[in-house]
């Protein structure tokens, strides 16, 4: 009796549950949704940006390096048709760089930090700039 | 029974005293030599521990504008705009240019520009400072000449990032141009024309964040104002 009571249970509930399967299967065939309500959204890669025509790379000073010695060298490489400008708090110094792009220079430091900005211009008005902090001290610590 | 207990326990205490024997041989009494080879390996040992501690911290100074302060620790956002953690302790010292009497950490504030002289540990990446002191950061801009105001002496010039900035001339505002025949030479407000390729450094107005005062500038007559700063002019001109 008992055993039949089950089976029944299990019938009762697997045919409950093909019963909402089908009416669910039913009711989502009916959604549909017309062409006007649509829209379609086509994805456009962004250009690249052009490659500036100008690279700079600093060998020296490094960033927020600490320095004992009033003179400090500044050296690196750009395009070899530019023209480098570095920018102390006490003065500018402006050069070209050699045929293959090396530069260098020598600045004065001031006591405490010293902000560099060290700019390279290609013909065309390109530039970049890179910043430097540089800490002139003979602190013992 | 008796005999073969005897035997027993005497048999042990062979094999004990072997053992003690064997144990007292493998430990001898430390000669000079060895005494000198210990401190050898000690001394080793102490030098590249505190070789490995040198390493590890190298002395640094970064400017920066104070973010938040307490009584043992300022954050600062440092010039390439990262966040920086700074530790203060009883032998930092403090001083401020504008202020004569005693200047502390109480004394900083938010916003505050900040010069830090200290102890850079690599792998806290924090600074145990030494020496701080508030600094004036220079405000240089580069870009092209915009416009020129013969009248009031002042330029107006238009940068990369398409932010337009009027320079007052002064009589300290020093004037320098760069050309490949000529090289850097002092020059005046006269010689510069627009699209010119321009640098000015100087101080921001305080009332006008699109105004300054320039201190030096230098131009480039050769040099036209860059493409990116010549399509934004076109463009305000339509």
């Amino acid at each position: 009796m008992k055993k039949e009571k089950i089976i029944l249970s299990f019938i009762a509930t697997l045919f409950g549950l093909l019963v909402a399967g089908v009416a669910f299967y039913l009711f989502q065939s009916t959604k549909t949704i017309s062409n006007s309500n649509t829209k379609t959204i086509s994805f456009v890669s962004p250009s690249p940006s052009p490659m500036p025509s100008i690279f700079l790379t600093l060998d020296r000073p490094k960033d927020e390096e600490v320095v004992n010695s009033k003179i400090l060298l500044v050296s690196g490489k750009t395009s070899s048709n530019a023209v480098v400008i570095v920018i102390t708090d006490s003065l500018d110094d402006v050069m070209t760089p050699s045929s293959n792009g090396d530069f260098s220079t020598t600045v004065n430091l001031d006591e405490g930090q010293n902000i560099l900005e060290i700019t390279s211009i290609a013909p065309n008005g390109e530039s970049i700039t890179k910043k430097r902090t540089v800490t002139y001290s003979q602190e013992e610590f | 029974m008796l005999k073969k207990s005897l035997i027993f326990l005497l048999t042990v205490n062979c094999l004990m005293l072997s053992v003690v024997s064997i144990a007292h041989a493998a430990t001898p009494t430390p000669t000079p030599v060895d005494k000198i080879q210990e401190i050898r390996d000690q001394l080793i040992t102490n030098i590249a521990s505190r070789v490995a501690a040198l390493k590890l911290v190298e002395k640094r100074g970064i400017i920066g504008i104070v973010t938040d302060v307490t009584n043992t620790q300022i954050v600062v956002t440092d010039l390439q705009n990262n966040t920086r953690f700074i530790d203060v302790d009883e032998l930092t010292k403090f001083s401020n240019p504008d202020f004569k009497e005693t200047y502390g950490i109480s004394d900083i504030t938010k916003n505050t520009t900040i010069g830090v002289l200290g102890l850079y540990n690599k792998e806290s990446r924090r600074i145990l400072a030494r020496f701080v002191n508030v600094v004036t950061i220079p405000f240089i801009i580069h870009g092209g000449v915009a416009n020129i105001d013969s009248e009031n002496f002042s330029l107006n010039i238009t940068t990369e990032e398409g932010k337009q900035m009027i320079v007052d001339i002064e009589n300290i505002t020093r004037t320098s141009s760069y050309t490949q025949e000529e090289g850097y030479v002092r020059s005046g407000f006269s010689k510069i024309k627009e699209n010119y390729n321009i640098i000015v450094r100087g101080a921001l107005d305080i009332k006008d964040k699109n105004r300054m005062t320039a201190t030096r500038i230098i131009f480039f007559p050769e040099i036209p104002a860059s493409p990116k700063i010549n399509s934004m002019l076109e463009h305000t001109k339509k």
